[in-house]
């Protein structure tokens, strides 16, 4: 994986200090040698300062010194402040500490080396209240040889896949998001070797180059769905539910069934679409099965991963999913993301993914089956952190997919659902806004942001004294719950 | 004991059942039960048979399954000698080794069976105990109890399990265990068995390292035994419902709970089948709308009572009775209000009357087979096949078969009957003449050949009715000849006999199930004597299809004899066509199709031109994602039919089932008979289907298909043909109570001159004129329609009790509700 650095796409990113500067200013131009991080600066030929560039301050650690811009300024102009506006960046899930790091991992490659720590958020619960136990002393383990990979067929039969390290990208689909952010979704997980979904709203020819990596989903509003996106790829995705809103199916509103949204999934522009809850043919188990066959009748020796929310059997689902046939268990979390949902149903249904997981490892252990099945989970992921903590829990690897916007600048607004409404341009379907992105710097943030998890991971993992990820799967032990959230591990 | 029950994961299955005056031997439960595989796993199977103890008909058969032999005597000592007068003591026979039955993996239990009497002073005083009036009810409580604490201290409480109660009812026996149903059969050598009424269900647990037997179904009352195919959700209110009436499940499955009740409702507080179904499978929405006003008032009542223990999700359930005291037995199929799960009745009503039920229609084939291959009586065409509406007003969700007094009578849940066409038997091997004077040349000298076979047909219908089975079975030896003179008089044949199978007309005085049966005969006949000779055909069976595959194949016919083919999977009927497909084959021909499944899938992109014809039962997910290809089901096909249809033509001679073109985004379907629930539910684009008989509910459910002229319909005709074959209206042209539900595109069109279909039946439709943009759209469809079966536009749709109407008196258009706040004008 590649590292180099990617920059916002706008000349002020979001920084977590404001230098002001006061009338009193003489332009001297004393900060510009003082501040070695760029901050300050004067254009040739302009007898003023240019505005700070108040992302790149250090803050007060910096400006406390005596050889700092504050302290040498003649005029006592210059004074540094905490930027009150990220308090009210994210929330308590996604804090904006967290969403800093995030930002800086795709933007670097590289965790942040300093600056607040990001590992929990302050949601008091999940795994905001979990913590590493890293043993006294660790053997020596060469961290760039820790094995991140995980193989994502353990039945046998079929095809063998392996992914570098044991992270996805989650299903959003055309519609909610807009083609360029497919783009550079599906860019990033072919250079990185892994893989990205479609999500439910169809597969875009765009995206056919990028085939050999891209996971088709299947959703009961069949959206889209044809023999031919079943035969391209590699892997096939049953979405039976969303952890976000399970009991419902998916939404698009009518502001973001564009044209172009309308044709894909051969419905009609400006009206909402509503995938109904749950696939219509599949009431029964012995339906999955025959769900499922259908699909290794169209494309023989396909991979198919179940996706299915947190109920409180998920245990038994996982269990009938595998005896169904499927690869890949995914159990998806009530805290994670979605383009649109009522707002009852956000966040405040299914079991919370850190029940979940131990749930289904568990029992599939007991059913003497885990080795041939592998369990992602999703919803919610967010740092290194939240990654190593749901391996140890029990799954295999995880999926993504807020993240991955964050990587491209979402700020968590959470107005996706509305057509025009995404000042990022992500979530959106409408012309004018989608350009704001460019898919291939798109992929440049998101492979990033997959080289920051991997280094964090290597690193967590030579701290545990474990050698490979595998290792770490279902090494509950190794996890303590803490009272207090917010705390770094 | 606030926790909350145990319960192992249930869900799958495939049931079975079948019942008839004239006891039928075991055997004939053997193969729909080996064709239902796929909906078990192998980890749970039994069979229920009713009418097998005539001479012991009044005792009690306690049969007792011992997984540990050394128990036995201390089990009859604990709880059958204290209590009962054993009258004869049998233990079953079964083969000396389980291993000699392929697939059978854990020794099933030994079966003893009691018949018995409770002894006259235990009864006594047990009735005076309890209040009991009637010494024969307290007989039976006794003996449901008896086994309870038999079950508790032998099974339920124990981990090493050791014994437990099979069945305890009148002339009635259950046998079940550890591995699918079919190798109870064997393995119990009930081959030769006979019972009047059989039931068998293939389970499909994914609970438990540790299979039980005695989580297998079926599950007994006390004269009961009950099969179900569902998983419905609310087992815990159901136990808590039981455990107030003092009623608690020891076997850890819902199907199990739905058994106690129905026992509980019928036996404990005497409901009659009315009632007890109405319990378990509430009327509601319209169709409690529709029911009489006195009906209303006990419904819901009976809801105040039992909605507790109403099991909700999907269920459909067979239950066999045995009714002593009234010397009846029953079968019965009863489905959830939803409609969640498929399932087909039958009616063959010959010299045997026969009443079949069943998960799918190919195991209903599959007994009327067995049973013809040793019965030449028994036509392997049933007289009527149909499906019940859940929780309706129409038929209740429910039928019933009665056996009394040496008779089968059907009825529904009101006691409706429904009888069999009325009509002389065959009753004969079904054989084809060879030499000239076994056959005629067609009737009045009409020759093969020089006219389509369209025209023939047409010609040769008229004389049916007038003709004798013999003339008829004439009329097909000539078509069987004629096509072994050469290719192009096969496929003339080929065409004219399908066409005798397929269509409608008037059969005279005799039974049209033998006139199908017969054509189904010359077909099977026609295809598997192709020879190797021939330049246009190539047929393939199990045995040389690879050497089939090795051939040339474009511009040829594949015909496919689907005998012994597995139904799904690398090795099936639908694989080989996609390996031929991709050897240049684009016509194929597969018959003696036996719920094979997934036929034209996996062909791809743009495969128009290819044709498929099957014969024979084809299975589930026929056609779904056809893009360009052709496919005609001579027969009825089954369940999720023509999903994701991309683009090309669907036709089905018959019914189809459930989910039938779910996410259909375009392509040309014409049904002849009815659909089951949720057709077309999603479809988009401008997929344009024409259905001539009705669909069960929920037709058409978010529709999205494009504009409201010019985009994809639905076209719902509401016609039924009558004895003579002509085709009339229904009388309600759609029963459910959701049209166009949802929809957000497109138009359905009804058939509906009299105006039957109201608009609280739209559910968020409304009805907009019918102008002459949509008769131009939909017309051509209907010719096209008319040109396949014979549903003729100005004769059958437009002309409406003898007087020629309008198009826009007949037809009436169905569109989306605008809802404003789900819709935006995009500039």
């Amino acid at each position: 994986m590649k590292n180099s650095t990617v920059e916002s796409r706008f000349e002020n990113r979001l920084g977590r200090f404001v230098v002001t500067r006061s009338e009193e200013c003489i332009a001297c131009g004393t900060c510009i040698l003082s501040c070695h991080l760029g901050v300050h600066g004067r254009k040739p030929g302009f007898n003023r300062m240019t505005p700070p560039r108040n992302f790149l301050c250090e803050g007060p650690s910096c400006a406390e010194k005596e050889t700092s811009c504050v302290a040498r300024c003649p005029r006592k102009a210059l004074s540094v402040s905490e930027n009150r506006q990220l308090a009210a960046l994210g929330d308590n899930r996604w804090t904006p500490e967290m969403i800093l790091a995030v930002c800086e991992m795709a933007r670097t490659g590289k965790a942040p080396e300093d600056g607040p720590p990001f590992e929990k958020g302050k949601s008091f619960g999940g795994f905001d209240l979990m913590d590493f136990v890293f043993p006294a002393s660790v053997p020596e383990i060469e961290e760039s040889a820790i094995d991140l990979s995980i193989p994502l067929n353990r039945r046998g039969a079929g095809e063998e896949i392996i992914i570098p390290l044991p992270i996805y990208g989650g299903g959003m689909s055309f519609g909610s998001i807009s083609l360029t952010t497919m783009l550079a979704r599906a860019m990033a997980a072919t250079e990185l070797g892994t893989f990205t979904s479609t999500g439910e709203g169809g597969y875009p020819e765009e995206l056919v180059p990028y085939a050999n990596h891209i996971i088709t989903q299947i959703a009961t509003g069949l959206f889209g769905v044809r023999e031919e996106t079943i035969k391209r790829s590699r892997i096939v995705e049953f979405k039976y539910a969303q952890g976000a809103k399970p009991g419902l199916g998916g939404h698009l509103l009518g502001d973001k069934v564009t044209e172009r949204v309308a044709e894909m999934r051969q419905s009609v522009p400006g009206r909402s679409l509503f995938s109904p809850f749950p696939f219509h043919s599949v009431y029964s188990v012995e339906d999955h099965l025959k769900h499922l066959d259908w699909i290794k009748a169209i494309h023989p020796g396909v991979l198919i991963s179940v996706k299915v929310s947190t109920p409180s059997d998920v245990d038994m689902v996982a269990v009938g999913s595998y005896y169904a046939g499927a690869h890949i268990i995914h159990i998806d979390g009530g805290y994670g993301g979605t383009g649109a949902a009522p707002d009852i149903a956000k966040k405040n249904i299914a079991m919370p993914i850190e029940y979940a997981i131990p749930k289904a490892h568990q029992f599939l252990v007991n059913e003497g089956i885990r080795e041939e099945v592998v369990l992602m989970a999703s919803g919610g992921i967010r740092t290194p952190h939240d990654i190593a903590k749901a391996i140890a829990l029990g799954a295999d690897g995880v999926i993504i997919g807020t993240a991955e916007l964050i990587a491209l600048e979402c700020v968590r607004c959470g107005n996706c659902e509305s057509g025009r409404g995404c000042p990022r341009g992500i979530a959106t379907t409408d012309t004018d806004l989608e350009q704001m992105l460019d898919s291939k710097w798109g992929q440049r943030r998101i492979v990033n942001l997959y080289t920051a998890y991997a280094a964090e991971l290597r690193s967590l993992l030579r701290k545990l004294g474990l050698k490979s990820i595998r290792e770490l799967r279902g090494k509950m032990n190794l996890l303590s719950v803490s009272n207090e959230p917010g705390n770094a591990s | 004991m606030n926790q909350l029950p145990k319960q192992e994961m249930e869900g799958g299955c495939g049931v079975i059942g079948f019942a008839s005056a004239v006891p039928l031997a075991g055997r004939h439960l053997f193969y729909p039960l080996v064709q239902m595989h796929n909906r078990g796993n192998g980890k749970g199977g039994g069979l229920a048979a009713a009418g097998c103890f005539p001479e012991y008909r009044d005792f009690y058969a306690l049969q007792v399954g011992y997984l540990d032999q050394t128990v036995r005597k201390v089990v009859e000592e604990a709880r059958i000698t204290p209590f009962f007068d054993v009258e004869k003591t049998q233990v079953h026979e079964s083969l000396k080794d389980f291993r000699e039955v392929p697939g059978l993996e854990i020794r099933p239990p030994d079966v003893v069976r009691y018949f018995c009497r409770v002894k006259r002073d235990v009864l006594e005083e047990f009735a005076l105990k309890r209040g009991f009036k009637s010494l024969s009810k307290a007989e039976d409580q006794f003996v449901y109890e008896n086994t309870y604490s038999l079950n508790r201290e032998y099974y339920a409480d124990i981990e090493d399990k050791k014994a437990f109660v099979l069945s305890h009812g009148k002339d009635l026996m259950v046998m079940k265990g550890v591995g699918y149903a079919e190798h109870f059969i064997t393995y119990y050598r009930l081959e030769n068995f006979k019972a009047r009424i059989w039931i068998g269900h293939q389970r499909y647990p994914t609970r438990g390292r540790v299979w039980h037997p005695g989580g297998a179904h079926p599950f007994i009352g006390l004269n009961d035994a009950l099969v179900h195919n569902g998983d419905f959700a609310n087992y815990y209110s159901v136990c808590e419902y039981l455990k107030q009436r003092d009623i608690e499940p020891l076997f850890l499955t819902d199907t199990e709970v739905a058994a106690l009740v129905f026992d509980y409702y019928t036996r404990n507080l005497g409901y009659d089948l009315e009632t007890a179904i109405e319990a378990l499978a509430p009327t509601t929405e319209r169709d409690f709308d529709l029911l009489p006003k006195a009906r209303q008032r006990l419904y819901r009542a009976i809801r105040m009572a039992h909605i507790h223990a109403s099991p909700d999700g999907p269920w459909f359930f067979i239950i066999v009775r045995s009714l002593p005291e009234e010397g009846a037995l029953q079968l019965l199929g009863i489905t959830d209000t939803a409609m969640l799960r498929p399932h087909v009745f039958a009616l063959d009503d010959g010299p045997l009357r026969i009443g079949l039920v069943a998960s799918e229609k190919q195991a209903i084939d599959a007994v009327l087979a067995s049973i013809n291959a040793e019965n030449e009586e028994v036509c392997p065409v049933a007289d009527r096949y149909w499906i019940s509406r859940g929780g309706s007003h129409t038929d209740g969700g429910s039928f019933v078969f009665t056996l009394k007094d040496g008779t089968l009578t059907c009825h529904d849940k009101f006691g409706k009957a429904v009888e069999a066409p009325r009509g002389e038997e065959y009753g004969r091997r079904i054989v084809f003449g060879k030499t000239e004077k076994e056959t005629a040349v067609l009737p009045d000298e009409i020759k093969p050949g020089p006219i389509p076979p369209a025209e023939l047909f047409n010609l040769l219908r008229s004389t049916i009715s007038s003709q004798s089975y013999d003339d008829f079975l004439k009329t097909l030896s000539s078509l069987i000849n004629y096509a072994e003179v050469g290719d192009e008089e096969r496929s003339y044949a080929i065409e004219t006999l399908s066409l005798l199978r397929d269509r409608e007309y008037n059969p005279g005085s005799k039974r049209r199930k033998w006139l199908t049966a017969m054509g189904d005969a010359a077909l099977n006949e026609v295809l598997s004597s192709i020879p190797e000779t021939s330049g246009k055909f190539i047929l393939a069976g199990i045995n040389n299809k690879n050497k089939a595959l090795g051939w040339d194949l474009t511009g040829k016919i594949l015909v496919i004899d689907a005998t012994e083919f597995p139904q799904e999977g690398v090795e099936s009927v639908a694989q080989l066509m996609v390996d031929a497909y991709r050897k240049g084959c684009r016509r194929f021909i597969a018959f003696r199709l036996k719920g094979d499944r997934f036929i034209g899938c996996g062909l791809g992109t743009n495969s128009a031109g290819v044709r498929i014809d099957t014969y024979g039962s084809c299975g589930d997910y026929a056609g779904s994602g056809l893009d360009g290809a052709e496919l005609y089901i001579h027969g009825s096909g089954q369940d999720q039919l023509g999903q994701i249809l991309n683009s090309g033509k669907i036709v089905i001679y018959g019914d189809v089932g459930q989910t039938f073109l779910y996410g259909a985004k375009g392509g040309e379907v014409y049904v002849m008979g009815n659909t089951a629930g949720r057709p077309l539910i999603n479809a988009v684009g401008s997929i344009r289907a024409v259905i001539n008989g009705t669909c069960l509910e929920y037709a058409a459910e978010s529709f999205m298909a494009g504009a409201e002229i010019g985009g994809g319909f639905l076209i719902l005709n509401g016609l039924k043909p009558n004895v003579y074959g002509e085709f009339m209206g229904l009388q309600e042209k759609f029963s459910g109570s959701n049209f166009f539900s949802l929809a957000s595109g497109g138009a359905g069109y009804l058939n509906d001159p009299y105006h039957t279909v109201t608009e609280d039946q739209l559910n968020g439709g409304e009805f907009v004129e019918f102008t002459q943009d949509d008769w131009n759209v939909i017309h051509s469809c209907l010719r096209e329609n008319e040109r396949l079966f014979g549903i003729q536009v100005e004769r059958d749709l437009l002309t409406v009790d003898r007087i020629r109407k309008w198009p826009s008196q007949v037809f009436r258009k169905v569109i989306a509700c605008r809802k404003p706040a789900l819709e935006v004008v995009l500039e």
